[in-house]
């Protein structure tokens, strides 16, 4: 029911492109789901470089035809949904978003022989199970945990409150915070959960505030943010939040509306419109052409760097075998040119590179990146 | 104490939706003794109705504010009823002699059609209540601030619910329906239309879910088309909590509830809110197996 298999092989090949087998790559995204708006740009990305690659002849001069499956952002649709695109024997796999779906997916890719580059999961121990054949083109979240601590300390707030929401990534990221900041001179308000799904935060928010923190660090993901935001006015508490990369997306600000998103902060690697360099360029063109817009969040274009380094990879290994492609990305493919910057993997299949940024929410509700 | 105060105002609020919700659960179990899974998708229909609404361009501004929101109460509320009626036609009326495990997987089929038909519908993102239809005002109370519509949606569960009180109490309709609760096969031999009473259980359980939604969509503005399913599964819990098909008792399990959790999460951890309402569900069921308010009777053979 949830499945979307597009076949990208438009009326414009030359008739050896359409002789040949096609390619199949999958992309795993949560299309339905809390973080449907993720999902969709993921898929949009993908589909527009894809497109792009048939349009050039190709790849390895057969077409490259996109098998998507939805994840739903939940661990158990995720397993399904990998052993859908496994079965279907794609050469490798773009995605997901959430830390636990991809967790859920990884070791089953890694069983069928098949490369995956997730683009948005960025809980830490995701690359450290051995699995050869996983990389993301997203960072780490210790790295962002350490960023998170420097941001804090710079605002000169004291007491700290932290909120997760119980996910993988959630709850590690709010753990690396945590365990840094005795080192930079804060002390720990208060360490709170949230439900996700549940709208109602007051009980959290109620706590939060009795414990009086000077800044509240929020490590869950966006529906969530907007919904403590707007709860947070609502109780006429005023208190500064900072949020992880999971709040870097419009739908906050739908959710909290502009007035109480006002002043949010958020961690992120540099947002679409703030991308440099000519493949960002071109690619943010191309995207607003066809869609009418450039794309809201980071997280569809680093899915779509993650379809670019897996086509780069089969071309330079010349296969469409996993282990092959997994040593051209930890070899060959160094430097790449990606959308959001230079790409390169380490042993571990981890992105090389420091690309955190802040950035704030202003009065019009659009995230604008603090200098 | 403050902060006492506001934490039981916010399981106050919690807990009158699901009693709300859990109200349709234990007027449909105490007629035909089948869990309506379906009752949770029709709460989310109800908040999509609303949305409908608010953001149509002809209705939205008349809807917003003050008369126009009972208004569109009661459009939402008559809407969902008309859907509640037509799902028991459809899934459960065909099945009414079956076994009572057929129902039970033709209820989970609805609600998973309803699901997916809630997606198709409205489309798979969150769809978020404009901002300008959302009450914002705050009274204070006691020294804490609290927002009115919070306030509102205790005030109007429990205005229902003591409606719903009299409809069953001080009605003939509600006196049917409580003797074909009691016994439909006697109920039928003294003259009473059980498929007459069964549909005006799926008008008026549905009515209060559909109004639910509403208030959730009002309250906390996003909604999404699983939302169903978390309230619905709470509301069940309230619905056993206070004893299933006593109509008093999901009002108590729903407070009960909501208290629970806030409580819990506030004074325990948060990130045991879940289970600290349900292991006060186990050990409610474990000193009174039939809930709190349940009946000692054993079920009739």
């Amino acid at each position: 029911m949830n499945r979307f298999v597009a076949l990208l092989a438009a009326a414009c090949f030359s008739p050896s492109v359409f002789a040949a087998e096609p390619i199949r790559i999958g992309l795993m995204a949560p299309l339905t789901g809390s973080w449907a708006s993720e999902g969709q740009e993921m898929k949009r990305a993908v589909e527009l470089l894809a497109a792009g690659v048939n349009a050039r002849g190709g790849l390895l001069g057969r077409p490259v035809e996109l098998v998507v499956e939805d994840d739903g952002g939940d661990p158990r649709t995720a397993a399904l949904a990998a052993q859908k695109l496994a079965s279907r024997r794609v050469a490798g796999v773009v995605g997901t978003y959430g830390s636990s779906a991809t967790e859920a997916a990884q070791g089953i890719f890694d069983e069928a022989g098949i490369v995956q580059i997730a683009n948005a999961s960025t809980a830490v121990r995701l690359t450290g199970k051995g699995l050869s054949l996983f990389f993301r083109t997203c960072p780490r979240d210790d790295q962002q945990g350490r960023y998170a601590v420097g941001v804090l300390a710079a605002t000169g707030a004291k007491r700290v409150a932290i909120v997760h929401d119980n996910t993988s990534y959630a709850k590690g990221l709010a753990e690396q915070a945590r365990a840094g900041l005795a080192a930079a001179g804060l002390t720990l308000a208060a360490f709170e959960t949230v439900t996700p799904g549940e709208r109602d935060t007051t009980t959290v928010l109620t706590k939060l505030k009795a414990a009086k923190p000077d800044l509240v660090f929020f490590s869950g993901y966006y529906p969530e943010a907007g919904l403590l935001l707007r709860q947070k006015r609502e109780m006429g508490w005023n208190v500064p939040f900072l949020g992880g990369d999971a709040n870097n997306n419009p739908d906050l600000v739908k959710v909290a509306g502009k007035a109480a998103a006002e002043g949010f902060l958020c961690l992120s690697p540099l947002l679409p419109q703030d991308l440099e360099g000519p493949e960002a360029r071109a690619f943010l063109a191309e995207y607003r052409s066809k869609y009418g817009a450039v794309p809201g969040s980071i997280w569809g274009v680093l899915a779509g760097d993650a379809f670019r380094v897996l086509v780069k990879a089969v071309e330079a290994a010349k296969s469409t075998e996993g282990a092959r492609i997994a040593s051209a990305l930890k070899g060959s493919v160094k430097d790449f040119p990606g959308l959001s910057g230079k790409i390169s993997f380490d042993g571990r299949g981890d992105r090389v590179g420091d690309v955190y940024r802040v950035y704030r929410v202003d009065a019009a509700g659009a995230f604008v990146l603090r200098k | 104490m403050e902060e006492l105060l506001q934490q039981v105002t916010n399981g106050l609020a919690i807990g009158g939706v699901y009693a709300l919700v859990a109200l349709g659960y234990t007027m449909v179990y105490g007629v035909l003794r089948l869990i309506n899974f379906a009752h949770g998708e029709l709460f989310t229909l109800g908040a999509y109705l609303g949305f409908t609404f608010l953001t149509s361009a002809a209705l939205g501004p008349r809807l917003g504010t003050g008369w126009g929101l009972l208004l569109l109460a009661l459009l939402v509320a008559g809407l969902v009823a008309v859907s509640g009626a037509l799902l028991e036609r459809a899934a459960y009326r065909p099945l009414r002699e079956a076994p009572r495990l057929s129902a039970v997987v033709s209820a989970l089929g609805a609600s998973i059609f309803l699901q997916n038909a809630l997606m198709l519908g409205w489309g798979a993102r969150f769809q978020v209540y404009p901002d300008e239809a959302l009450p914002t005002s705050a009274v204070t109370l006691g020294g804490t601030r609290v927002p009115v519509v919070r306030l509102a949606v205790i005030l109007v569960s429990l205005a229902l619910m003591a409606a719903l009180w009299l409809f069953v109490n001080r009605t003939k309709l509600g006196t049917a329906i409580r003797a074909v609760a009691l016994d439909r096969d006697a109920a039928r031999l003294c003259g009473i239309d059980v498929d007459q009473v069964v549909r005006a259980v799926f008008l008026v359980g549905p009515a209060l879910g559909g109004v639910a939604g509403l208030m959730v969509g009002l309250t906390y503005g996003q909604i999404g088309f699983t939302m169903g399913w978390s309230y619905g599964m709470k509301a069940f819990t309230a619905a056993i909590l206070g004893g299933i098909g006593n109509v008093p008792g999901a009002m108590l399990g729903g407070f009960l509830l909501g208290l629970a959790e806030s409580l819990g999460s506030a004074y325990v951890s948060s990130a045991w809110k879940d289970a600290i309402a349900f292991v006060v569900l186990i050990v409610v069921l474990l000193v009174r197996p039939t809930g709190i308010l349940g009946e000692r009777v054993a079920e009739k053979a």
